[in-house]
């Protein structure tokens, strides 16, 4: 349209002056105006439909609000869908932020444990070790106890391996040596994985009387467990922080285990959106455990006086007792279930294995 | 170095399925693994498209970021490939993949996998070119012998195109100008596909002009 009003703008400004400005604006005007006169073109263009199937095709094939599912003669779970968009989500989430701030956090934490011990240092009992005992733990007790724990680790640094093996391990092992530790790492996974069920039903049933929430467990909390102000605060026989731990471990246990199942197992018609999902939530969680566990295992070896005791022999010392179970000490003494020493030695020295605890030591707990 | 690439053209793609038997057969394939597959869009309504898919090459491969031990690679002619002597089966590169490429052959019970299987572009493996070994493991290696994939090659109505990404983008290119004519006539792009305007196209479209 310009191109042809432009000569005619040109015959005009022949005859007049004030034409000629009006000329010389219109020319201004077109040659500023370049590329509207490009998007009138191309308005012009778009005027005539042109149906493009292949476009419509894949615009609906790739939505990213989707799948599309179309069908195939070739038989498996989700072998109609042509593109899966959360596989990118997937990835994103594994390498952009599973890898680099699980490994912040489990440094992280490691680091917290080693400053909090340098600052609190071990935690003495007061009173200094008595040679009266308390029995805590039977031996089925312990022997659920060693079971799940040493099953926990296991998968615990299998799947560790599988997530920072390439990163961390590959430079110094070596691609063919990694690949064995972690072919071994996922079959270990894969098979200890069940087992891990077995061993946290075992522990919830045995334990889950005492891990109920009663009376005097908030104070404990807004006490800090005794971090905060000074001297330990009364519980029974476990403290509110033993019974969140018990919690969180049911919890995120049901959780990891749910996942763990849809992603050993692919052989229920589970698509890649539930696996993803499903790895997804089972790496969250694992990684709280682990978190948590860190803190368990480091209040119950280094960082407490006494506090292994009742889970490798079985009885505590009644000083400890008194003072991280107050609560539950007492009951037992007012029942006469303190042992001595040397009763303790007898016990379990002449009993090879199976000893005989005192009667109702553990109900006292309830 | 080329850019190996697979394209599917939908318009002319008829469901076939022989690219996906024709792979099957040259590659040998585990039990149970299909390397390509034909996907059909609103079957059986208008507008019903197919679509033959397998692993794309990427240039960015979701399942070279995501392999735990590291195991898959690119070539230089930017063929996907992967070394199953290291391969674990743990399944990543499947939930990354966003084509559904890699599969396992179930290895044992309880649906355990194998080692992943994918399309090579007929590029075979690590192993030493054309060796017995290599064959075994990742099937035919076309691509040393000097051939494109067989899927593509064999392809009856040419729909399945493989090869320099460059190439392949050119053939493409002139596909749809050249349906451009019928699809303004009638909306179809498979019938009077040529250059040149279609009968019965006056006062429909400036293109006479």
């Amino acid at each position: 349209m310009g191109r042809v009003l432009f000569p005619q703008n040109v015959a005009d400004a022949m005859k007049g002056g004030w034409l000629f400005l009006l000329c010389v604006l219109m020319l201004l005007l077109l040659v500023t105006s370049t590329a509207a006169i490009g998007a009138e073109t191309a308005e012009q263009a778009q005027a005539i439909p042109v149906p493009n199937p292949s476009a419509d095709l894949w615009r609906e094939v790739r939505q990213r609000d989707g799948i599309v599912v179309g069908k195939t003669q070739v038989a498996g779970v989700d072998s109609g869908a042509l593109i899966n968009p959360y596989g990118e989500t997937w990835r994103n989430f594994r390498m952009q932020q599973l890898i680099p701030y699980s490994g912040y956090l489990l440094v992280g934490m490691l680091l917290l444990l080693l400053l909090f011990f340098a600052i609190r240092g071990k935690v003495k009992v007061n009173a200094g070790m008595s040679d009266k005992k308390l029995f805590r733990y039977s031996l089925y007790e312990r022997m659920i106890h060693w079971f799940i724990a040493s099953v926990f680790l296991f998968l615990a640094l299998t799947g560790l391996i599988l997530l920072f093996g390439r990163s961390l391990l590959i430079p110094w092992v070596g691609q063919e040596l990694f690949s064995l530790l972690a072919s071994a790492s996922k079959e270990g996974h894969n098979l200890f994985g069940p087992v891990f069920v077995v061993a946290l039903l075992l522990i919830f049933i045995r334990f889950v009387r005492r891990n109920i929430y009663q009376r005097g467990d908030l104070t404990w909390l807004l006490k800090g467990g005794g971090i905060i102000g000074k001297g330990h605060v009364p519980s029974n026989f476990f403290n509110m922080g033993e019974k969140s731990m018990f919690w969180l471990l049911v919890l995120l246990g049901i959780v990891i285990i749910g996942s763990g199942l849809i992603l050993v197992f692919p052989l229920f018609g589970q698509t890649r959106v539930t696996m993803e999902l499903a790895h997804l939530s089972h790496a969250i969680t694992t990684l709280l455990m682990i978190l948590v566990i860190m803190g368990h295992i480091y209040i119950g070896s280094v960082g407490m006086e006494g506090a292994l005791d009742g889970m490798t022999t079985g009885y505590c010392d009644l000083n400890w007792a008194r003072e991280h179970h107050a609560q539950w000490a007492e009951r037992c003494e007012q029942e006469g279930q303190v042992v001595s020493e040397a009763e303790v030695s007898r016990l379990r020295g002449e009993s090879s294995g199976g000893h005989i605890p005192p009667a109702g030591a553990q109900e006292s707990g309830q | 170095m080329a850019r190996m690439k697979f394209y599917c053209d939908a318009e002319r793609c008829i469901e076939c399925n022989a690219c996906v038997t024709a792979c099957k057969n040259e590659n040998e394939v585990p039990w149970g693994v299909n390397r390509r597959r034909v996907v059909t869009i609103k079957d059986g309504e208008p507008g019903e498209r197919s679509l033959s898919v397998a692993c794309m090459h990427c240039s960015d491969a979701p399942c070279i970021a995501v392999c735990p031990v590291d195991c898959i690679y690119d070539t230089l002619d930017g063929v996907v490939l992967h070394n199953k002597d290291i391969c674990i089966g743990c399944g990543y590169c499947f939930y990354a993949c966003p084509f559904g490429a890699p599969q396992f052959p179930q290895e044992g019970a309880f649906g355990s996998r194998g080692k992943m299987d994918k399309c090579t572009f007929c590029a075979g493996g690590p192993e030493e070119d054309l060796s017995a070994e290599e064959r075994r493991k990742y099937g035919s290696n076309r691509l040393a012998e000097g051939k494109l994939p067989l899927c593509a090659e064999m392809c009856s109505t040419k729909a399945l195109l493989a090869g320099d990404a460059n190439v392949i983008a050119d053939i493409y290119r002139e596909r749809v100008i050249n349906r451009g004519a019928s699809v303004l006539n009638r909306g179809v792009s498979y019938q009077n596909a040529a250059f040149r305007a279609s009968r019965g196209m006056e006062g429909k479209s400036s293109m006479k002009k």
